[in-house]
């Protein structure tokens, strides 16, 4: 009756060799494609460099005023704009500046570059049950898979710095954008779209005039998830050597101390909650402009 | 006076796990397991060890090397830590070791921990006449920093380690800055030995801080740059080990005493298994070989002590007596 306690498991001396087959086959994928890879990310890292430079080049008052503006254009609200700049000269008072910036040129970044992958995604999900029933469960497996084992091999093919970092926090924070683009879609009232039809609009026009507009709302919502998302991995991307917020926490927590930990913990809240209104903020000013159009 | 009668009780309570722990078995027994690969395997030695052949229910926490200090003199717990690299607790242990709370059982390493700046054996091979971290520094062009080649790169130490500070510190006692280089902050282990794969990989230039024994080292041939000067301990104590020292000097890393360290209570408890702790040592050889064959094999520390146990035996039956051996071996 031992079988029935002990799993028929495979034998050691296989499983051994099949996961040294798998590494080497890695290591040699990373010997033989490692440097074209990086060459085909090397423009993005272009990009993360300069975004960085011009948030930490740039005069401080200058970056408070132009958050400020942000805030206010998304959310018309004084209240949020009188948050963002206490939130701000309070981060700079703290001597977190620095850091807060490279996180804030970072979160902009991987934003950026979920929206312009996420939203194509969504929309083509949207339009096939098929594609859906594919890209689910890799969305699955992206928000589920603990960040480490995918930042190895990435680590050793494109080394430590930004664009591993990137990979990570955009793996992590695309799902919810793509996943609302779908349903946001998905949830456009049928009669809507007969109308559409019934006006002769083509497929594109259909998208772009009415299933986009509707779908708006749905959309910001899935952005300031994916923003959110990108913030809470600031501190594993700094374990790849990201610079910013997440670094100081990572050595408050090695070295238990605990105001170090707490200040920039903070300054990350801070953050996120100036995105989140703010975001939260246009969302709904753009429900509101629909309401009035459809009474 | 409830505080009294309460230690009175517990300090009876010591004194007869101890005699029962003499008689057969040396009772519960929690070992940390530290996350780096040395140490993770002689945690698994001494786990199989005092269970199989002392008869302890020994059990391994996870932990690094500041929280588990900081537990064992504060609270007690976990017992045992095999290999505590004592540099970065040196002055709270001496004071630990005085007030009675922590003792140190034995040194494990016996050839002691190696830190310092090393470079690849291919890049010193080319470049016969970079020997020290002086000639290191006058190529930047060598050592390309990953996100601007115009410059060069140290890559230091993961974040909150203790070598950190060191490698900072180093870093601008070298003028490594005005020299072209820039200080690389890799975050973790898992980013600093990433960096050092890609670099063998593709066979680049690589400039950082590294330390032996380790599967790394094992693994990849480097080399090891000279500091240029001497170990100067009072520097060393006053400034190059303090964060954002002014006007730090050079310096050379000291040999590292690495020790097992237990608590109060286990050596009292303990009984025949603390004596195994204060007979244990292995040197560098040994534990480069270890490490590199588990790193080969793809082994957790556990596959790697069994390893060392079934291949080893010439080393580890030193440490035991001959029935204890006998016991551990009929367990293999």
């Amino acid at each position: 009756m031992e079988w029935l306690y002990e799993f028929p498991n495979m034998d050691i001396d296989s499983l051994r060799a099949l996961k040294k087959g798998i590494d080497s086959g890695f290591r040699g994928f990373t010997r033989e494609y490692g440097v074209y890879i990086e060459n085909a990310f090397e423009p993005l890292k272009q990009f993360l460099i300069y975004s960085e430079k011009f948030m930490l080049e740039t005069p401080w008052p200058l970056i408070i005023l132009l958050i400020a503006g942000i805030a206010w254009f998304a959310s018309r609200n004084r209240r949020i704009v009188i948050g963002t700049i206490v939130t701000l000269l309070l981060i700079g008072y703290f001597d977190m500046w620095e850091d807060t910036m490279r996180t804030i040129s970072m979160i902009f970044v991987c934003t950026v570059l979920s929206i312009v992958i996420g939203i194509p995604i969504g929309i083509a999900m949207s339009r096939s049950d098929r594609l859906q029933s594919v890209v689910n469960p890799i969305l699955d497996v992206m928000q589920t898979m603990p960040s480490f084992v995918y930042l190895i091999p990435v680590v050793m093919l494109l080394g430590i710095g930004k664009v591993p970092g990137l990979i990570a926090v955009v793996i992590y924070a695309i799902p919810p954008i793509i996943r609302l683009t779908n349903l946001g879609i998905r949830l456009v009232d049928k009669d809507v779209l007969e109308a559409a039809d019934a006006f002769g609009s083509s497929s594109w026009q259909r998208l772009k005039n009415v299933q986009m507009p509707l779908a708006l709302p749905t959309m910001m919502a899935g952005i300031n998830q994916t923003i959110m998302m990108a913030l809470a991995m600031v501190v594993v991307a700094s374990m790849i050597g990201v610079r910013g917020l997440g670094q100081p926490v990572l050595q408050a927590i090695n070295n238990q101390y605990f105001s170090l930990g707490l200040f920039n913990g903070l300054a990350i809240v801070g953050i996120a909650i100036i995105f989140d209104r703010t975001s939260q903020a246009y969302g709904k000013r753009l429900q509101k402009y629909q309401e009035v159009v459809h009474g | 006076m409830k505080k009294l009668i309460a230690s009175s009780l517990l300090a009876t309570g010591m004194m007869f796990i101890a005699n029962a722990a003499s008689a057969e078995d040396c009772g519960d027994v929690t070992i940390a397991q530290m996350n780096w690969q040395s140490a993770d395997v002689l945690a698994n030695v001494d786990k199989i060890i005092l269970s199989e052949g002392y008869g302890c229910q020994a059990e391994l926490v996870l932990g690094d090397t500041m929280p588990t200090f900081t537990s064992m003199n504060e609270k007690g717990a976990p017992d045992v830590a095999p290999e505590l690299w004592i540099n970065a607790v040196r002055e709270p242990l001496e004071a630990a070791v005085a007030e009675g709370r922590l003792h140190i059982a034995a040194e494990s390493l016996s050839d002691g921990g190696v830190e310092g700046w090393w470079i690849p054996q291919y890049v010193a091979d080319a470049n016969p006449e970079i020997k020290t971290i002086d000639d290191a520094l006058m190529h930047p062009e060598l050592f390309p920093a990953p996100e601007d080649d115009s410059k060069g790169a140290v890559y230091n130490c993961p974040s909150g380690w203790n070598c950190q500070i060191l490698t900072a510190n180093l870093f601008k006692a070298y003028g490594a800055e005005e020299k072209g280089f820039n200080l690389i902050d890799t975050g973790s282990a898992a980013g600093l030995d990433g960096s050092i794969a890609k670099a063998f990989s593709r066979e680049a230039g690589w400039l950082g801080y590294y330390w032996a024994p380790t599967a790394i080292l094992g693994k990849y041939k480097m080399f090891k740059l000279d500091a240029g000067v001497k170990h100067d301990k009072a520097e060393w104590d006053s400034c190059t080990a303090v964060l954002d020292c002014a006007d730090p000097k050079r310096n050379a890393w000291s040999k590292s005493e690495v020790y097992t360290i237990v608590t109060d209570r286990f050596k009292k408890a303990g009984g025949p298994a603390y004596d195994y702790l204060s007979n244990r040592a292995w040197d560098n050889a040994t534990v480069n070989s270890l490490l590199s064959w588990m790193t080969d094999n793809q082994g957790t520390g556990e596959d790697g002590a069994r390893y060392f146990l079934e291949n080893h035996a010439d080393i580890w039956t030193k440490w035991v007596t001959p029935e204890v051996a006998e016991k551990v071996k009929a367990s293999l």
